[in-house]
């Protein structure tokens, strides 16, 4: 995989959520994470899927190959123009729900990757960047 | 792409279902009312779900596995989750994951003699 690989995907219907699933774990595979990784990375990117499809009805995922001197890394970026959130603290707290869902997507996601960003602005759509990383030389 | 087809095969007094590697939401719900009906129709002990071949257990699976097991449990049945892969476990608890109150074995031979043995104690 070229070290400046990168691609989308769009969401608008729940099956979007398994086609984002099996890119990520190509990718993730493509790109040497181990097998634990990889399920890591999957599961992150369908959580935050499926907040896409859940809370905006459509967005898009870009990932990308990111490349350091010593690590080589995936990072996911969830886009949609949905209804945003008001309170982002509340959302990283564990259990805080507003779909009924088990409240675990966003900390959850945070604590299976390396870097976890979001900017949300209520009305104008949310934004959540993961990243992982893999040392070069072990 | 359609939503694959989840078979629910009845074994003596025991149901068995194999989760495909990647289920997509809506088939995952649709098992869950074709678990319940099969319950009531073949009057089983208990439900074996077989997820020795599941890649990414999400939030929204393991809700739908955790509930699928209390209604089982509700019907006066047993549930046991079989042979979650290392890589699957590890996840599962990192994400905060929990699947209720469901048995747990490490494969679905272990999980068909815990669901005789559970009901023989009770006799």
């Amino acid at each position: 995989m070229s070290a400046d690989a990168h691609g989308e995907i769009i969401i608008d219907k729940e099956i979007d959520i398994i086609v984002v699933r099996k890119t990520v774990r190509d990718v993730a595979a493509k790109l040497n994470f181990g097998i634990t990784d990889v399920t890591r990375i999957v599961t992150a990117a369908s959580e935050l899927a499926r907040n896409v499809f859940l809370y905006a009805g459509s967005g898009v995922m870009k990932w990308r190959v990111l490349n350091s001197s010593v690590a080589v890394g995936m990072e996911l970026i969830f886009i949609d123009h949905g209804p945003g959130i008001a309170d982002l603290e509340q959302v990283m707290h564990e259990g805080y729900s507003s779909s009924g869902g088990l409240g675990l997507g966003l900390p959850g996601s945070r604590r299976l990757m390396d870097e976890l960003e979001i900017t949300s602005q209520v009305g104008k759509g949310t934004t959540v960047t993961i990243k992982k990383w893999r040392r070069r030389y072990q | 792409m359609t939503s694959e087809s989840i078979s629910v095969i009845r074994i003596h007094d025991v149901l068995l279902v194999t989760m495909p590697p990647d289920p997509d939401d809506t088939s995952v719900t649709i098992l869950q009312e074709k678990v319940l009906n099969a319950m009531e129709r073949y009057r089983v002990k208990g439900l074996v779900l077989d997820i020795s071949a599941v890649q990414t257990m999400d939030s929204f699976f393991a809700r739908v596995v955790a509930e699928t097991a209390q209604m089982v449990v509700l019907m006066g049945g047993k549930t046991v989750i079989a042979g979650m892969q290392p890589s699957v476990a590890i996840t599962a608890t990192q994400l905060g994951l929990t699947l209720g109150g469901a048995l747990t074995a490490l494969n679905a031979d272990l999980a068909l003699d815990m669901i005789s043995d559970t009901f023989r104690r009770g006799r």
